[in-house]
């Protein structure tokens, strides 16, 4: 992208304010936010006009236009009039480059068209039955699966693991570089796709803070950028645990679960030094209680991730038996007298911190995190570790951001708090405004799968879409996308065709627009039109590529397309313009030359349109040649066989008569048997032809045949003797 | 003709390589740990087009770009043979430039390039190339229905003309059979075998009695084994895989497809849809005193990449969602066969 421009000076104009005419007047208000890209166009001024038009995907096509040059005037002399710019309009998503966004488009294809065949599956099942919804089966499964499928692709980049500290001093590690699209996926997920762990809904929320939390340093205060700063000092202090840092770090992760690295920082305390351990016994003791506190704490959830601390336990009776125990455990260190003998005061502050966290003190908790969506995730750690309904967790969560206020929205936030607003329109529009075609098209399906409502209202058709409903709006807006890109436009026939109502209007329009001039691009066209039954289309197509070849002297390619095509009208045409050449060229026996067409031609007739008539007219020469010297009866036979079927046939070209008749002469005048080879019908239709053609030469329009003048007196004196010959025979 | 060597699965390496691939071939190999393999290259967000030597590395499966050569228009074909010791790579573009990249033995690096411009050659695409083993000549045919052989030396090459046939024929597909003969393919299944010491027109045509409802097709691609230089192979469309044995004209030989409304039962299709590349498969057992056809590889527009034997069952090496477009089996490891994905992606498989 161009910069911003502070002005205009020659050569450039701006494309919105240019030359007083905007379409659009702009408001003084909207001024300020009014941004102008230089256009470097390279044209002399005056400009006189400028035609701004969409070409392929995010680009404008940008004409500019010199006023006409002035007779005489030879001040434009080598000017050019004007010029095309393109201008590309943005990269789009700053995370995920166009290439990489291909990669997901491919790759989503499979799990898309999955999902759709099973939908399909399902209700043709259930058809007939009260409910075609897919909702009451187990839907969500495939959903799942789909939705596993598409979250694979999200990733990024794998990171090269960090061994720069490793061993006690690496406090996190990480394995790949997170994506905010991937996040936004997750989240949905786990709200509408996953049936099955609906039940652990805090914890895995748990997990997804601990996966995406760096995302949102970008806007926000994080644990994970703490956690970063203080990784990078940790190497140059010397006594960790009275730096005010390590107990703030520390009691941040604690507050967002991030178990491991708590006690993983805990042991990095002073006090666990071989030297120090004799006369820090008590600190070190109350030091270790709390790791061992912070690793057994419970947790409502199946299993968790290798290396990842906490007793999972799975029913909700024993978690709660558990977890009573614990606060008791966390209640009677709180109590104990040990913190009087400890006399380290950043320790026995910085622990007790981290105990009230543990109970669940709302005032640690807010203090303790950076933002309102850690303070949320804290909540469900050590207030309410239940499952809770998502309306409750909406209040909460308003509760949160009234606690930890926003200067400046995130893309996921806003995402969060749709979804937690059970708002499926605003997910939509989150969805949409923040990542694009592709994530509203794939997401629709785990809205769906989500309620019942949701399904409902997605699905239900809508009069002002013009009939259609939101799930083919955002589908037809995908394949749009796609199908503006040459090399993902292949893909789009699978969104349209789950389009039940524009869906494949589009695609006749999609393939219609493919360029002929490949083979190769040519057949992966038709391929598609085999593929869904298109075969008015691909015959269509193929009459373009036909008339293309044979413009453009490819007279084989031509001919062949319009074959497939069966355009037996074309075939004529072309016919037409062939036999002028063929006249020239095969009555000088090469037929070499023609010889791949007429193969080409093949034997079916009806394919062939008039050009039937070159491989009847090389049959027949062939078998004139194969008369020698006037012996073969039968060859002579064959020949007058093929010349009676040419003069029947109606595609036989008028010109070619007496053509055909002068290089039969000396079958009409066969003496070398006592029969004539042609009998009295036979000459008399010969006659007739003659006499057509007679009457044909006085148009204006006849061309004459490039034969010896006398060849027409032969021709009539051949067939008159014939005549008489076969009167007699007969 | 038992494939036990081919029971067990391939190991498959996709590589996204964010460019669409036109074409991808292996380089000769000069030893076991210098392995290449070219890669043309089409870049759609700069619209740029290339070459690519990319190194292979087996074990682990990498693929790492070595060198690469910016081309003036996308590539429509592409070949690699040796030529004296040294690999050379050949090149035809959708604009009908000639492209000519010699590259040293040693670490394949670029040395130097002999470019014949759009032009001279043919008028529009050169739609396919193929280069005599020795590298000496290289047949180039069009759509134009013209067919060139280029003549290549040290530093110059030297293009004549053997036929034109005035765009009355197209020509799709060509294959060296000798050092004087080579194949073409076309429109409408059409085959013609050239000899050299015959100049005017082609020696020989194939007139196949195809089965009646059968949908003629475009040739796309043509393989000659050298031991076997009276059969030619070839690919078409609906998984149409054929033989012309010179000895037997009138006959193809079907190896898979032939449309379905065929009659012949027998005949598995192994694709529904065009075959883009039909090779020879040398990593397939096979009995030399046998008439049978060799075993082959084929690709096609359905994403299947399988192994074709006569009389046997086809064997499926990869099903993929795309298109394959191109393919190679490397000729020093015939286990080893690399093929470009429509999306943008190269997969490698290794046979055990």
């Amino acid at each position: 992208m161009p910069g911003v421009a502070s002005d205009s000076g020659d050569g450039r104009s701006e494309v919105s304010v240019s030359s007083n005419g905007a379409l659009v007047p702009i408001s003084t208000e909207a001024r300020n936010s009014i941004v102008v890209y230089p256009l470097h166009h390279g044209l002399e001024p005056p400009i006189a006009r400028l035609a701004i038009s969409w070409s392929r995907g995010n680009s404008l096509r940008v004409s500019v236009f010199r006023p006409p040059s002035v007779e005489g005037s030879g001040e434009s002399e080598g000017q050019v009039g004007g010029k095309v710019v393109e201008v590309k309009l943005s990269d789009g998503d700053p995370e995920i480059s166009d290439a990489q966004w291909r990669r997901i488009a491919y790759g989503s294809v499979s799990p898309f068209a999955l999902l759709q065949s099973r939908r399909s599956a399902i209700s043709s099942l259930s058809w007939g039955s009260a409910s075609t919804s897919p909702y009451h089966l187990d839907w969500w499964e495939y959903v799942m699966e789909y939705s596993k499928d598409i979250s694979s692709l999200l990733s990024g980049p794998k990171l090269p693991s960090n061994p720069i500290i490793e061993d006690s001093k690496t406090i996190f590690k990480k394995g790949e570089e997170p994506t905010s699209l991937k996040a936004a996926w997750e989240l949905m997920e786990l709200f509408y796709a996953d049936k099955q762990s609906q039940a652990w809904l805090p914890e895995r929320l748990v997990d997804w803070l601990a996966d995406y939390d760096s995302l949102f340093s970008s806007t926000l205060a994080t644990t994970h950028s703490k956690l970063v700063d203080f990784q990078n000092v940790l190497v140059n202090l010397q006594v960790i645990e009275d730096n005010p840092k390590y107990w703030e770090v520390m009691s941040s992760a604690l507050a967002v679960g991030w178990l491991d690295i708590v006690v993983k920082m805990l042991r990095l305390h002073g006090s666990y030094q071989l030297d120090q351990l004799s006369n820090r016994e008590i600190e070190n003791g109350l030091v270790e209680a709390v790791a061992v506190l912070v690793s057994k704490m419970p947790r409502l959830r199946p299993e968790s991730a290798a290396g990842q601390l906490g007793d999972c336990l799975k029913s909700k009776p024993d978690f709660i038996k558990a977890w009573e125990k614990w606060r008791s455990q966390i209640t009677k260190l709180d109590c104990s007298a040990f913190w009087i003998q400890c006399n380290n005061h950043q320790t026995r502050e910085g622990l007790k911190n981290m105990l009230q966290i543990m109970l669940g003190n709302t005032e640690s908790l807010c203090t303790a995190t950076c933002n309102w969506i850690e303070l949320f995730i804290s909540h469900f750690l050590y207030i309410r570790p239940f499952t809770m309904g998502v309306d409750s967790m909406y209040i909460l969560a308003q509760k949160c951001i009234q606690l930890k206020p926003v200067s400046s929205a995130h893309r996921l936030t806003g995402l969060m708090i749709g979804i937690l607003g059970e708002n499926t329109e605003v997910v939509l529009a989150e969805c949409s405004r923040e990542y694009g075609p592709w994530m509203v098209a794939h997401a629709i399906e785990l809205l769906t799968a989500g309620s019942e409502h949701a399904e409902i209202l997605l699905h239900e058709e809508r009069h002002n879409l013009g009939g259609i409903s939101i799930v083919e709006l955002h589908r037809l807006v995908y394949a749009q996308v796609l199908s503006s890109h040459a090399l993902t436009w292949q893909i789009a026939p699978i969104y349209l065709t789950s389009c039940m109502k524009q869906g494949m209007g589009l695609l006749e329009i999609l393939l219609y627009k493919q360029p002929v001039q490949h083979n190769e691009m040519l057949l992966k066209n038709i391929e598609i039109c085999r593929l869904y039954d298109l075969y008015h289309v691909s015959s269509n197509i193929m009459k373009v590529a036909g008339v293309y070849h044979w413009k453009h002297g490819r007279i084989g390619s031509g001919v062949f397309w319009l074959q497939q095509a069966q355009d037996a009208i074309r075939l004529h045409k072309i016919a037409q313009q062939l036999f002028d050449s063929v006249g020239k060229s095969i009555s000088d026996e090469s037929f070499k030359q023609w010889e791949g067409l007429i193969e080409l031609l093949g034997s079916e007739s009806k394919t062939a349109g008039g050009l039937e008539f070159l491989r009847k007219y090389r049959d027949f020469k062939k078998s004139l040649q194969r008369v020698p010297g006037e012996k073969s009866i039968d060859a002579a036979r064959e020949a007058v066989q093929s010349l009676i079927l040419l003069m029947k046939n109606p595609s036989t070209p008028q010109r070619f008569w007496l053509p055909l008749l002068y290089d039969s002469l000396k079958l009409l005048n066969w003496q070398d048997q006592d029969h004539p080879l042609l009998n009295v019908s036979e000459t008399n239709l010969l006659l007739n032809k003659l006499q057509e053609l007679s009457l044909a030469r006085l148009r204006p329009d006849f061309i004459e045949p490039s034969l010896p003048p006398n060849a027409l007196s032969s021709v009539r004196l051949a067939l008159a003797t014939n005549l008489g010959r076969a009167m007699l025979d007969e | 003709m038992a494939v036990t060597a081919l029971s067990e699965r391939p190991e498959i390496h996709r590589l996204p390589q964010y460019k669409y691939v036109d074409a991808v071939r292996w380089l000769p190999a000069s030893s076991a740990f210098d392995r290449f393999a070219a890669l043309a290259l089409f870049d759609s967000d700069s619209g740029a087009c290339s070459i690519e030597i990319h190194s292979f590395q087996p074990n682990p499966v990498t693929l790492s770009p070595h060198s690469s050569w910016v081309s003036p228009s996308r590539v429509f074909s592409l070949k690699t043979s040796q030529f004296r010791q040294k690999p050379i790579i050949v090149a035809s573009t959708f604009a009908g430039s000639l492209h000519f990249l010699f590259s040293d033995p040693a670490d394949a690096s670029l040395e130097s390039e002999v470019s014949v411009p759009e032009n001279p050659l043919h008028s529009g695409t050169i739609s396919c190339i193929d280069l005599m083993d020795g590298g000496v000549e290289c047949v180039t045919v069009g759509e134009d229905g013209r067919i060139n052989l280029v003549a290549i030396g040290d530093s110059n090459v030297t293009p004549r003309r053997v036929f034109d046939s005035s765009g009355l024929v197209s020509y799709t597909a060509a294959k060296w059979a000798s050092p004087m003969e080579f194949a073409t393919g076309g429109y409408g299944f059409s085959l013609q075998w050239w000899d050299q010491r015959k100049p005017g027109g082609p020696a020989s045509q194939f007139k196949g009695n195809w089965p009646q409802k059968m949908t003629p097709g475009i040739v796309h691609s043509i393989d000659i084994h050298p031991s076997r230089k009276h059969t030619c192979l070839a690919g078409g469309p609906l998984g149409t895989v054929f033989a012309w044995d010179l000895r037997w004209q009138q006959q193809p030989i079907i190896l898979s497809g032939g449309g379905a409304g065929a009659g012949n039962t027998s005949i598995q299709s192994i694709s529904e849809s065009e075959v883009w590349e039909v090779l020879y498969d040398p990593y397939v057992k096979h009995s030399t005193t046998s008439s049978r056809i060799l075993p082959s590889m084929i690709c096609s527009e359905d994403g299947i990449l399988a192994v074709l034997e006569q009389g046997g069952d086809p064997i499926e090496l990869l099903a993929e969602p795309c298109a394959i477009n191109s393919f190679d089996i490397d000729r020093h490891y015939p286990s080893d066969v690399i093929c470009s994905l429509e999306w943008e992606a190269i997969a490698i498989l290794s046979r055990q």
